[in-house]
């Protein structure tokens, strides 16, 4: 009874921290909340969707391209649509309902481009998939199971190593802590954050591919984790990188976790609520920790 | 029988459509310039404008049905709900012979989804004022988010996903179409105009130069002795009951409720766009955004029912990219909106020239 909601923990525990940290790296390089960011999400469910449906390719192998699409459309939001308005002097408000328009523009895409495959190629479930069977099972589990926290354990220091070790890491560092500071230095700041949109799209695309190997997903599904997303990055003190990671590892456990108890403790009408617990782990952190768990750390 | 009359050109009723647009746009006008009130005026980002429609219409379509069925004496076994939908044309036909509990009852439910948005506002508020801008707008997105769910999840309110049907209080102006919607017509005419005049009276007052204050610098209304905290929270509640209220009346025109009417593209986003597209800080630019909107969306209905209807595509992603890319254009190109905000006369211009003649030298 509480083994599924111990393996969903697991996974949505670091998918969610994947999500969180690419949502991070959009706020601390731009100071907008990027509402459209669950619809980088969708671009991965669709990119391993098309996929494995045209070339039967393992949704596993179709990530590093989902990375390069949902990169590739996150760089140009930002420098298409995002950098023009705020150097024309956008209001932070003007900025946000942006970012909402171009996620309902992202919607009609998707929407097109799904119908266009159920009526082009006759794929009767595109506006609504499911892939559980395209993954493999390792000792009785799903391989998600294990890909998933390696994925995010690789990544976390994979960005560790970046930001600690290399010069452009370092770059990177100073670009968001001082703009200023760190243009007068001569490094090319718009170049820095350029590559840190193009991770943040990357991850919330790769989340994705992996998202449709255990949950289902259609036009809207990422657009509907935005809760999820923001909850976990505000948890982290959305200034922070590693808060963002450990916030989303934290909603994803949480979530499931306080569920699965739920359902076992009070009954199954629990699970329709589900997504009302990292609305309110959202509230309690804004009320009583505003800048999250980050500023425990300093 | 009354009939209203159709002209038909180019096979498109011009009388049915010219009512469709009106009620559609009287709506649209009474929320957007809630919304002006809240993000135009005060530099509230509410990005969960539906979740204030959404509760007034629940509550007041729950409400008002079960007190028709009580009063009309319609045996529904004491389980609303579940057996509305057998009994719904018997209490229809009652309620047509008796318009007078069905205005009562229509007036009744507005009053009570204004009541219930204001509470909603007044809940939302309390961690809303205390946040900037940004953790704002985040957390009103997430509150509609989860609002939407709680419809769909929480059974005894509106039957959960499915929703119910809410007896016709607009029965005795006809059946159908045609009458009834001309007289719906008056009603939402009425309550728009209502809500035109009281945010234009709002806006030309001190208030609203207060109201502007707080948007622009809150540091210095502070300063001068105002609670912008206070403000702030008065100005979610107003807009809010405000919103409910045209929740309420949407849905005892639809006759029928459930969670997936209140969308946040619909209720939230086209909203914010006919706000930007008019211009907001401006009541009569947002009731041109209102207008522009709902004629756009009508012609794109229009569009729809003369294509065939074996389309391949849906017509709602078309819509959802042209109103996404005309808002950003706007943002890019015309951030004011068709009629950007004035300044707004601080006095009279008898009293202004006046005090400027008095000025020595």
């Amino acid at each position: 009874m509480v083994w599924p909601y111990l393996t969903s923990s697991i996974i949505f525990g670091s998918l969610f921290g994947l999500m969180a940290t690419g949502l991070t790296l959009t706020y601390i390089t731009t100071k907008v909340p990027n509402f459209a960011y669950g619809s980088f999400v969708t671009i991965g469910l669709y990119t391993s969707y098309s996929m494995n449906r045209f070339s039967d390719f393992s949704p596993y192998m179709t990530t590093p391209i989902a990375f390069g699409i949902g990169g590739v459309s996150s760089v140009l939001m930002y420098l298409g649509i995002l950098r023009p308005l705020a150097r024309r002097g956008s209001s932070l408000v003007s900025l946000m309902i942006a970012t909402l328009a171009i996620d309902i523009g992202f919607i009609g895409i998707f929407g097109i481009y799904a119908d266009y495959l159920r009526y082009g190629f006759n794929m009767t479930d595109s506006l609504s998939f499911y892939q559980i069977l395209a993954d493999f099972r390792l000792f009785g589990e799903q391989g998600l199971l294990y890909i998933a926290p390696a994925s995010l354990g690789l990544i976390t220091l994979g960005l560790f190593l970046l930001l600690s070790r290399t010069k452009f890491g370092v770059a990177m560092r100073a670009s968001v802590e001082n703009p200023s500071l760190a243009r007068i230095l001569g490094i090319n700041v718009e170049k820095v954050y350029v590559f840190a949109w193009f991770l943040a799209g990357g991850f919330a695309a790769m989340s994705g591919a992996y998202y449709t190997l255990y949950s289902g997903g259609g036009v809207a599904t990422g657009s509907g984790l935005i809760v999820e997303i923001f909850a976990a990055s505000i948890l982290g003190g959305l200034s922070s990188i590693y808060g963002a990671t450990i916030g989303g590892v934290i909603i994803g456990i949480g979530e499931n976790l306080l569920t699965g108890g739920g359902i076992a403790l009070l009954g199954s009408w629990v699970l329709d609520y589900q997504k009302g617990i990292p609305l309110l782990i959202m509230i309690i952190t804004l009320l009583l920790l505003p800048r999250g768990l980050a500023s425990l750390f300093e | 029988m009354i009939a209203v009359p159709s002209i038909i050109i180019f096979g498109i009723d011009l009388v049915k459509f010219a009512v469709d647009l009106g009620n559609a746009y009287m709506l649209f006008l009474a929320v957007s310039l809630s919304l002006n009130l809240e993000a135009g005026y005060t530099g509230i980002p509410n990005f969960g404008k539906v979740m204030f429609m959404a509760g007034g219409a629940a509550i007041s379509a729950a409400v008002s049905g079960l007190l028709a069925v009580m009063i009309l004496g319609v045996n529904v076994h004491g389980n609303y709900n579940a057996y509305i939908v057998t009994v719904i044309n018997q209490v229809n036909a009652s309620l047509a012979k008796n318009p007078v509990l069905s205005v009562e009852l229509i007036l009744l439910g507005t009053i009570l989804a204004a009541a219930i948005g204001g509470f909603l506002g007044f809940l939302v508020s309390y961690p809303a004022i205390r946040l900037r801008e940004d953790y704002l707008g985040m957390l009103l997105l997430a509150s509609a988010q989860f609002f939407q769910i709680f419809l769909g999840a929480y059974y005894p309110l509106i039957g959960g996903t499915q929703g119910i049907s809410v007896p016709d209080f607009f029965r005795w102006a006809g059946n159908g179409i045609g009458v009834r919607d001309v007289t719906i017509l008056g009603f939402l005419t009425v309550f728009a105009i209502f809500v035109y005049v009281y945010s234009e009276r709002v806006a030309r007052s001190p208030i609203g130069r207060t109201l502007r204050a707080v948007r622009d610098n809150e540091t210095a209304t502070r300063a001068l002795g105002k609670n912008d905290v206070a403000i702030r929270r008065n100005v979610i509640i107003i807009a809010s009951a405000i919103s409910g209220m045209a929740g309420a009346l949407l849905t005892f025109q639809v006759a029928s409720i459930g969670p997936g009417t209140w969308d946040r593209i619909t209720w939230t986003f086209y909203i914010w766009v006919m706000v930007i597209i008019g211009g907001s800080g401006n009541n009569f630019g947002v009731a041109t955004g209102a207008l522009w909107f709902s004629f756009l969306s009508s012609g794109i209905t229009q569009v729809q029912n003369a294509l065939p209807s074996d389309l391949p595509i849906d017509v709602n992603w078309i819509r959802y990219l042209i109103f996404g890319a005309l808002l950003l254009w706007i943002l890019a190109f015309r951030p004011g909106g068709i009629l950007p905000e004035k300044s707004s006369p601080t006095l009279a211009r008898r009293t202004l020239s006046r005090a400027l003649e008095e000025k020595p030298g």
